[in-house]
């Protein structure tokens, strides 16, 4: 594997057995401190292609391997968890820690200095015992942040981290993400549906649509334009680059 | 109707049976808390009636002509041993049906509980050992029952105490835990045959109905009540108890159904919950209103 890969695909098929095949014969090379961004509309394959990524579903053909055994931090939309579990952020930011923590073991001193940084970076110790069921939605996406970065990982995967959020809350959470990363050097992949954020923060783009066979990857500068995302997203889309602005004409 | 004071002073009497029933009040209490997290309310209430089914079968298989093999057929493992199929079968998850898992649970629950009235009705005792298998209306136990159920209570709640954390993670967030490289199926194993190692062993000693009220409703108060998990799972087991004994002392009082007794001092405990609950949120709200 070349060198500064931390994920590799070779000649890779992504989809789930028995279903339509979302892309075929991918060879990605997802390097450390990367930042790729993934659009595409909803029920186009994106979660797909970040779970083959994050080895939860095997690829249909070809290998994805890893330069070591990377450790990753994942933020899934908070509308993923059963509300019916009342556990504290305290509890809540803790499990990203059990990353580095054996079944069985449990978590020692050092962890919790860990987890309460991770807490403190994030922002919401004033909201330590409260559960997190109870949390507004920007506050729910803080404690999600700061339980993925518990673990120390060095893939991030950030599924819509912004996707409950106004546009203030969603320019807030990404700032902490970028002022994280500049700290802590690893590789985020991030789906995001705001255009501008994207076109932002990520260095890498995958542009993906399985129902109109569009899986694009390349530099931002490369992939997003007018006439990819118009593509993409069936609407004609205006990309204007000199200061990121987007505007779409349905 | 008996006085408090010849309750205690038939100590002898109760004595096994009051505690098998509060150990296993504990120990259901306990594992209530991950069927009502899980939302497996309806597993449980089909494990209970297969562990019926399988000391039925055990009962039935005793009663033929088979020489020897009658002997060795024992309710309690037989019980356990056809329960732990089914909670594999329900830990996997695996589809080998054109239908949802709670449509082949739905199936398993009327299946077991035909059979259990077919091959019961055709017991020496019939109806009497039915009513005592599904309702628990015996009032004493057996005397292996007060040494293998502590003991087994015991082992089920060390395991879970070593496994806490990583049973509640993957209940809670399986992705996550898949990621982690958690073993996500063998831990749900545990879960279940846990379960399934406490229903046989208390529905065999208390009969399906108490044991399916103390795996449930000391949680649902616990969850009424609380928003810590560590304190739910506490209060939960300490519910299960004082359902156990409140039950056999009403049982003992009024000359009650035991397991019937259990399951409906379990039921008010809830609906005093539930009173206390709703008098909290109003009394809350009230305090807010005035400035408080």
């Amino acid at each position: 594997m070349e060198h500064g890969v931390i994920v590799n695909f070779d000649d890779v098929g992504i989809g789930y057995e028995k279903r339509p095949i979302i892309a075929r014969k991918l060879d990605i090379s997802i390097k450390k401190e990367e930042f790729w961004g993934i659009i595409g509309p909803n029920g186009g394959g994106k979660s797909t292609f970040l779970k083959t990524v994050l080895g939860l579903i095997p690829p249909v053909s070809g290998t994805v391997s890893y330069e070591y055994n990377p450790v990753f931090g994942y933020v899934p939309q908070f509308s993923n968890f059963d509300d019916i579990y009342p556990f504290s952020v305290k509890d809540f930011v803790a499990m990203g820690r059990y990353s580095r923590i054996p079944v069985g073991g449990s978590i020692k001193k050092k962890d919790w200095d860990k987890i309460m940084q991770c807490i403190e970076t994030v922002d919401i110790t004033h909201l330590l015992n409260r559960p997190f069921r109870s949390l507004s939605g920007g506050e729910k996406q803080r404690a999600l942040l700061a339980r993925s970065i518990a673990g120390y990982p060095d893939i991030l995967i950030l599924d819509e981290p912004t996707a409950s959020v106004d546009w203030k809350g969603e320019a807030e959470i990404m700032s902490l993400i970028a002022s994280i990363r500049e700290e802590s050097k690893f590789t985020v992949m991030m789906v995001s549906h705001y255009l501008d954020t994207v076109k932002k923060y990520s260095e890498k783009v995958i542009l993906i649509d399985k129902n109109k066979n569009i899986f694009q990857f390349g530099s931002n500068e490369e992939l997003i334009n007018s006439t990819n995302l118009s593509n993409l997203f069936g609407i004609d889309i205006k990309v204007e680059n000199a200061d990121n602005r987007f505007s779409s004409i349905v | 109707m008996n006085t408090f004071s010849e309750f205690i002073g038939s100590f002898y009497l109760w004595r096994e049976a009051f505690i098998v029933a509060s150990v296993s009040g504990a120990i259901c209490g306990f594992l209530g808390v991950y069927v009502i997290l899980r939302r497996i309310v309806f597993v449980s209430v089909a494990l209970t009636q297969v562990s019926s089914f399988g000391v039925v079968l055990a009962f039935y298989i005793q009663t033929l002509s088979i020489g020897a093999l009658a002997t060795f057929v024992d309710p309690f493992v037989f019980s356990i041993l056809i329960t732990s199929l089914a909670a594999l079968f329900f830990a996997l998850k695996k589809n080998y049906f054109p239908v949802s898992q709670e449509a082949i649970i739905g199936f398993g629950f009327i299946l077991t509980s035909a059979l259990i009235l077919i091959l019961g009705s055709s017991l020496p005792h019939g109806a009497d050992d039915i009513d005592s298998v599904l309702f628990g209306s015996a009032v004493v136990v057996d005397a292996k029952d007060l040494f293998i159920i502590p003991i087994n209570a015991l082992l089920v709640f060390v395991v879970h105490v070593v496994l806490f954390k990583d049973l509640l993670f993957v209940s809670f967030d399986t992705e996550t835990a898949k990621l982690f490289n958690y073993p996500v199926e063998v831990l749900n194993i545990v879960l279940y045959l846990s379960l399934a190692l406490v229903i046989s062993l208390t529905t065999r000693a208390l009969g399906a109905l108490p044991v399916f009220a103390l795996l449930i409703l000391p949680p649902m108060i616990a969850f009424q009540l609380l928003e810590n998990v560590k304190a739910i799972f506490i209060l939960s087991m300490v519910l299960g108890i004082v359902s156990a004994m409140l039950g056999y002392y009403f049982s003992f009082e009024f000359s009650l159904p035991t397991g019937a007794s259990i399951a409906f001092c379990a039921s008010v405990l809830f609906l005093i919950s539930f009173v206390l609950r709703e008098f909290k949120i109003y009394l809350l709200s009230f305090m807010k209103k005035v400035g408080i």
